[in-house]
């Protein structure tokens, strides 16, 4: 798939629904967790806040905030009639003439200052975030590339913790470090969740705790690259594991690869966590496959379109070939804490495709 | 200044009571109540991207998740952290208040909200409530009973007077955003590509302490500005860059433009910024300084990044309100970025910036793209860093 075949699609849809006008809006707080429709219809990343409006004969208008971003978004977007903007809102309002049907998506993820403006404005307006962002499930060819490249920088990355983690130095400076070293591999952005402890909880943005020798440093690396986030997730040891904690890390991987396994075409989503979960719960860990301690095992990548949605066991999407998200156990044990596995993985039509060149493995740096 | 906003915020954030001490922030909130004494709480909001009003009162600015806190005249404050009980652990460091709990959406807030009503019988505040996703907001009104005031404002009113702790802060962010901008120049000099120098000012700005930095440049001799987005290995004279540091939670900005040749534009862009320095001062309407620029800003015009805010007001966030150059005059003791940019619309463009704090008798200047900005005086600074 092509972005011009996605765009033809949702326009299919806006028929159907009978829609005149398509009113996309992200607020400029770009986010792992909150899809982006703006990027969905045009590709662009803006600054500030920004709409899209794509109306049935397939014209765009694109506007973006600050006004002086609108030649960057127009060479973006050759095709897109762009408009730099002070005020959003107000100027994607001017853009809606007459009686139109509109439909409005990520109104719902807006700040209330805004989302309250288009409310009052637009009573009469349908949400389509489900026929945008289900438009977006399966990546184009450009996100898939850029999803490779954001995976290889990812690990890169990891090769530089490796490389420089050691005890003495904080969870800060590790991170920053890691998230400088892939911005000058090219990612734009990072969703860089990093923390140690000797029994982690969970993974946590980091603080300015020192690392200490018999920590477990826990990194989800979540580079973007042209707009595409892709991640990997990893545990690491300060000193010499023990005997147990290899082997729990073992069976962590065992769960990934039994997942990855059951990722296939014409499954749902809810079978892959089913997976991951049958070789906890086979060794007596049940009670940790549910909340507090897990909420998923994996879920889509963004910036645009977070589809195809959580691995999770309520997630009932049938996978389909070119969906990409991760897959990642991510599992807290009692005996070890909580320890990161995790992979990025494409679907083709035999099934999952990872999009990292080594998988996860329990590595043990100097303590 | 809008930057690309990051997904998340990595990089030093701890509270450090050191810089900013305790009594900083009780201080802060008690000037709070002064101004609405029948207020029984406040609840606060703040998220990675808004989060100015919450760090100014509570000192956390959240990295990932969003967090409300709960001030009250007559007890201790507490903090709301998103994400669940295994995200506290994580913000804990990052605030001094101690009473941590997981943030479980709006009605629980809005219902301790409405039991401080108890005490005192007004309206709760809200501050930041226009950030908030709308079910949150809606969910806090409705358990509180009816709407709560809006105090946004007039918490921005207050951050305009700055304590000599931060003071001191925002003239440690200043050294480090001239660390960032000299290596910059030092790539640039040595031949860097437009990304290697721009990251090469980034690597520094984070050994100088930095926990966030943002860069746009631009490859068209400062006509349009843009962030990175992919490596850029060309080479470009002149350079035009933007950058903004952040340490102890304040932010400095800087605009230059760097060359091997003379540099005609930027240097009536450096003249007219010494023109607009020699023009502040308390009481000073920054409306006025951008008037007096323009009218000898001749063959040039206005460049459309700083239009109409030639004097932004800076210090928790990058924009701050009013983020142009309407609103209130100047006064003594807060802290401004001040911009010109100037484009003839054909060939030259450039944007020349300095960092000052306005004082009785003028300003003083902590960062500038102008040498000699202003006439010499000793640096206000000496106090702070024997």
């Amino acid at each position: 798939m092509n972005f011009a075949e996605r765009l033809a699609d949702i326009r299919a849809q806006m028929q159907e629904r009978k829609l005149d006008l398509l009113l996309a809006v992200h607020d400029g707080g770009h986010f792992i967790e909150k899809p982006n429709p703006v990027m969905v219809l045009s590709g662009f990343k803006s600054l500030g806040p920004a709409a899209a409006l794509l109306h049935a004969d397939g014209a765009i208008d694109l506007i973006v905030t600050p006004h002086w971003d609108a030649e960057r978004a127009a060479e973006f977007c050759p095709d897109a009639r762009v408009v730099g903007a002070e005020d959003v809102v107000d100027s994607a309002l001017a853009k809606i003439k007459g009686n139109v049907a509109v439909g409005t998506s990520g109104l719902r993820a807006l700040p209330y200052a805004m989302a309250s403006r288009f409310a009052a404005a637009l009573p009469s307006a349908r949400s389509a975030d489900k026929l945008v962002f289900d438009a977006a499930r399966t990546k184009t060819s450009d996100e898939i590339a850029n999803a490779r490249a954001a995976a290889r920088i990812a690990e890169r990355g990891y090769e530089r913790l490796l490389e420089i983690a050691r005890p003495g130095m904080s969870e800060d400076e590790l991170a920053v470090e890691l998230k400088w070293c892939m911005k000058t591999l090219g990612a734009e952005d990072n969703f860089l969740l990093l923390c140690a402890s000797s029994h982690n909880r969970a993974v946590q943005p980091s603080t300015g705790h020192r690392i200490q020798s018999g920590d477990i440093i826990l990194a989800e690396i979540t580079p973007s690259y042209r707009g595409q986030l892709t991640q990997i997730c990893r545990t690491v040891v300060i000193g010499k594991p023990s005997d147990e904690l290899v082997c729990k890390y073992r069976l962590v991987v065992h769960a990934m690869d039994e997942g990855v396994a059951a990722a296939r075409p014409g499954v749902a989503m809810a079978e892959v966590c089913r997976a991951i979960n049958a070789v906890l719960e086979a060794e007596g860990y049940g009670e940790y496959c549910h909340p507090p301690h897990i909420r998923r095992r994996g879920h889509g990548l963004g910036f645009g379109s977070a589809r195809p949605g959580d691995v999770a066991l309520d997630n009932t999407t049938v996978l389909e070939p070119d969906m990409l998200f991760m897959i990642h156990p991510n599992q807290y044990l009692p005996e070890t804490g909580y320890l990161l596995c995790g992979e990025p993985v494409r679907l083709t039509e035999h099934g999952a495709e990872l999009l990292t060149q080594h998988k996860a493995a329990l590595v043990a740096v100097a303590g | 200044m809008f930057t690309s906003q990051p997904t998340l915020l990595i990089g030093p954030s701890d509270w450090d009571a050191e810089v900013m001490p305790k009594t900083e922030f009780t201080e802060r909130i008690a000037a709070l109540w002064d101004l609405y004494p029948e207020a029984p709480c406040a609840i606060v909001y703040g998220d990675r991207v808004h989060h100015a009003e919450l760090a100014y009162l509570t000192n956390l600015a959240p990295k990932l998740e969003a967090a409300v806190a709960l001030l009250f005249p007559d007890g201790e404050p507490e903090l709301h952290v998103g994400g669940g009980p295994n995200m506290i652990g994580a913000a804990r460091p990052l605030t001094f208040v101690t009473e941590l709990k997981p943030l479980r959406g709006g009605e629980a807030i809005g219902r301790r909200a409405a039991e401080s009503r108890a005490r005192r019988s007004g309206a709760p505040l809200l501050i930041g409530g226009g950030y908030m996703p709308t079910a949150l907001r809606q969910d806090i009104v409705e358990a509180i009973g009816e709407p709560p005031i809006d105090a946004t404002a007039q918490v921005w009113t207050l951050m305009r007077r700055t304590t000599k702790y931060e003071q001191l802060a925002m003239y440690n962010t200043g050294v480090a955003l001239g660390a960032t901008v000299d290596a910059i120049v030092s790539a640039f000099e040595a031949g860097a590509g437009v990304t290697d120098a721009v990251l090469a000012g980034e690597r520094a700005a984070y050994d100088d302490g930095a926990q966030d930095v943002r860069t746009l440049f631009s490859l068209n001799g400062g006509h349009t500005l843009q962030p990175f987005t992919a490596p850029i290995e060309q080479q470009v004279d002149p350079l035009q860059v933007y950058v903004a540091v952040r340490r102890f939670n304040y932010w400095a900005e800087g605009f230059d433009s760097i060359s091997t040749k003379p540099q005609p534009a930027f240097d009536k862009a450096q003249d007219l910024l010494r023109l607009a320095l020699a023009a502040i001062k308390p009481g000073v309407d920054p409306a006025d300084v951008e008037k007096r620029v323009v009218t000898v800003m001749a063959p040039y015009r206005p460049h459309p990044v700083t239009e109409g805010a030639l004097v932004s007001r800076i210090g928790m966030a990058l924009e701050e309100p009013p983020h142009t150059n309407a609103g209130a005059p100047l006064q003594a003791w807060e802290f401004c970025s001040v911009r010109v940019g100037i484009t003839d619309s054909a060939q030259n463009h450039a944007i020349a910036s300095a960092m000052i704090r306005v004082r009785d008798e003028g300003l003083d200047v902590f960062w500038s793209a102008a040498p000699n900005p202003i006439e010499w005086r000793p640096p206000w600074w000496d106090k702070h860093t024997d």
